[in-house]
Parts: C-alpha cells; sequence; structure tokens
C-alpha cells in the first residue's frame, strides 16, 4: 500500500539513524510510531519543538538499541565479532602482501626500476597501494560482519571497528613498554590508519543495512 | 522459563501499561501511558526492548494492524498480555506485597 506523504516530515538524519540501529523485525513500528508522535507533537506545538523532540527519541533510541544488540543475542554477537576481527587481522595483510608479490615480479621480471619513474611508481603502490588495498578490505570485512550479524547490522560492524582500534594502541603500547624497536611517533599514522580502516568497516556495514532497509521496504510497499 | 521469575521494574511497568490499554496497546499509547503516569520519559525503542524480551519470554503476543497515512504507510504493532504474562504480573505483585508488609513506608518517608 503506498501513502503519499503530505505532512511535515521529520529531521531526515535523525530517521535514517533510527533506521539503521533499529532490528528489521521492529523497523516498520519503531519508525511509524516516531513519525505519528512526531506528526502530532508538530500541529500540537509547532515544528520546531517536535524536531527536537525527534533527535531526542532518536539518540535516546539508537544509544538503547545498540545495549539491546548485545544483550538480546550476546554469544552471538561475540562470535560475529570475534569472527570478524580475526578475519581482519588475517585480511589486512594480504593487500601488502599482494602490492609487494607484484612489484617484485615487475622489477625483476618485466621492468626493473632503475630509473627514477621506475622508483616513483614502486614508492607509490607501496605508500598508496596498500593503504587502499586495506581500506577496501576493510570494507568488504564490515559487509561480511553485518551480513552475519542479520538484523544487528550496525552495532557488530561498529563493535569491530572500535575492537580492531583497541587492540591495534594495545599491542602498539605493549611494544613500547618492552622497549621493541618501534618509534612511538608513528602512532598518531598508525592511528588515523586503523580509524580510517574503521570507518570502512562501518561504512560495509551501512551499505548491507541499506540494502536489506531496501528490500524489505520493496516487499512491504512502504 | 522457570515460574519463579519475576518481572523487572521496567518490563513490571510496561506490562501494567498493556494491562491499562488494553486492545488500543502499541508503542505510541504505551510510551505516552508510562509517561503520564509515571512522569518518567521513556524512549521507544526503551519499550521496544523491553515489549522484544517480554515477548521472548512468552508474557505478551502481538499482532499488525493496518497501514495508517500518518504513520507513512507504516503498520501498528498491538501488543497484548498472555495467561503467562498474567501469572508473572500476579507473582511479582505477590512478592512486593510480602516485602511490603510490616513496613510503615509513610512513616519511614517523612
Amino acid at each position: 500500500m503506498k501513502f503519499q506523504a503530505s505532512f511535515v516530515q521529520p529531521p531526515s538524519v535523525a530517521a535514517w539513524l533510527v533506521d539503521l540501529f533499529t532490528p528489521q523485525e521492529y523497523a516498520e513500528s519503531i519508525t511509524g510510531d516516531l513519525l505519528e508522535e512526531f506528526s502530532a507533537l508538530a500541529s500540537k506545538s509547532g515544528v520546531a519543538l517536535a524536531r527536537r523532540w525527534y533527535w531526542r527519541q532518536s539518540a535516546k533510541t539508537v544509544v538503547g538499541l545498540i545495549g539491546t544488540g548485545f544483550r538480546a543475542a550476546p554469544w552471538s554477537m561475540v562470535g560475529t565479532v570475534l569472527a570478524g576481527f580475526l578475519l581482519l587481522e588475517y585480511a589486512t595483510t594480504l593487500p601488502e602482501r599482494a602490492i609487494v608479490a607484484v612489484i617484485h615480479l615487475r622489477n625483476h621480471h618485466v621492468t626493473p626500476f632503475y630509473d627514477s619513474k621506475g622508483l616513483a611508481s614502486h614508492l607509490f603502490w607501496l605508500n598508496n597501494g596498500i593503504l587502499i588495498g586495506r581500506l577496501l578490505v576493510s570494507l568488504i570485512i564490515g559487509c561480511f560482519v553485518a551480513v552475519a550479524a542479520k538484523g544487528r547490522e550496525m552495532v557488530a560492524a561498529m563493535t569491530v571497528g572500535f575492537v580492531s582500534v583497541v587492540i591495534t594502541v594495545m599491542i602498539f603500547g605493549v611494544l613500547v613498554a618492552k622497549h621493541q624497536p618501534v618509534d612511538p611517533t608513528f602512532l598518531p599514522t598508525i592511528l588515523i590508519h586503523q580509524f580510517a580502516g574503521s570507518c570502512m568497516i562501518v561504512i560495509g556495514g551501512v551499505i548491507v543495512r541499506e540494502s536489506r532497509s531496501a528490500m524489505s521496504r520493496r516487499s512491504s510497499g512502504v | 522459563m522457570s515460574n519463579r521469575d519475576y518481572l523487572g521494574e521496567f518490563e513490571h511497568i510496561v506490562i501494567l501499561a498493556l494491562l491499562r490499554l488494553a486492545d488500543r496497546a502499541y508503542g505510541v499509547t504505551v510510551r505516552q501511558e508510562i509517561e503520564t503516569r509515571t512522569g518518567r520519559e521513556v524512549s521507544i525503542g526503551a519499550i521496544y526492548a523491553t515489549l522484544d524480551r517480554l515477548e521472548a519470554k512468552g508474557y505478551v503476543k502481538s499482532q499488525f494492524g493496518e497501514p495508517t497515512p500518518e504513520r507513512g504507510g507504516r503498520s501498528k504493532r498491538f501488543f497484548q498480555v498472555t495467561a503467562k504474562g498474567m501469572s508473572a504480573v500476579n507473582r511479582t505483585h505477590r512478592a512486593v506485597q510480602r516485602m511490603i508488609q510490616g513496613l510503615d513506608l509513610v512513616a519511614n518517608l517523612s
């Protein structure tokens, strides 16, 4: 059944956030309830107040749903997050290995980089290719994690992203404390790369969640 | 689920709201009923998280109503307390009453 939206619309970002974090079995009820109360409040007390109310409700709802994501199915969530993290640990080295292998093959058998152009290309792929590859791997893992955590896509993807940053910082701290040959000034760069990777994991979660929501909307005709 | 299970504080409040609202109990009315009677602002997410838990325990059941225009074509989800839910409410009330018995609450508050 199709309905024309002729009334005042709630803040789109807040509505999008609620939709992202709501388990699919309750998505229709929660967004419908929020819209119904928002419309009633907008006609009774004005749009500005209704919008503030909607933001407040959305923020509380999202925070509550993140906690519920763990409480409702703790073991499956822990399993998904752990599997995602292990996969991430394994797969993030793949782009580096692949790029180094290709460069190595090219330098030895195709066009050795004895000129400045070859050296520049070599350095470009070492510096940027590995980073781009890692970001793509993080995006794909975010998608995998979200697919596995059906209904709690965002909570699972955000947790994997968060855990990967925390564990990287912990490992770095341990290495520095044990006086391993690690330069502490590398930490900001590592953190930026890790944070970018975590963002890509979350974006992977958003992609899967949005695809599922679109499919669900198509099937229900809303 | 054991027949010794008691309702949590918010579960108790939500079930009482469902009983008060009878066949009008869905997210919006439950939220407003709790807000009006307790003066506590609750989020719709907290209501559904609790209802989901209660439904998993078999204390409430739900069914979808017709889609309506003011909800952007989305259906209401109506909730109803089951016989098992009623037993849990009664059990919880009896436990609370036994705990209150002999206490002079008014005197303690003043």
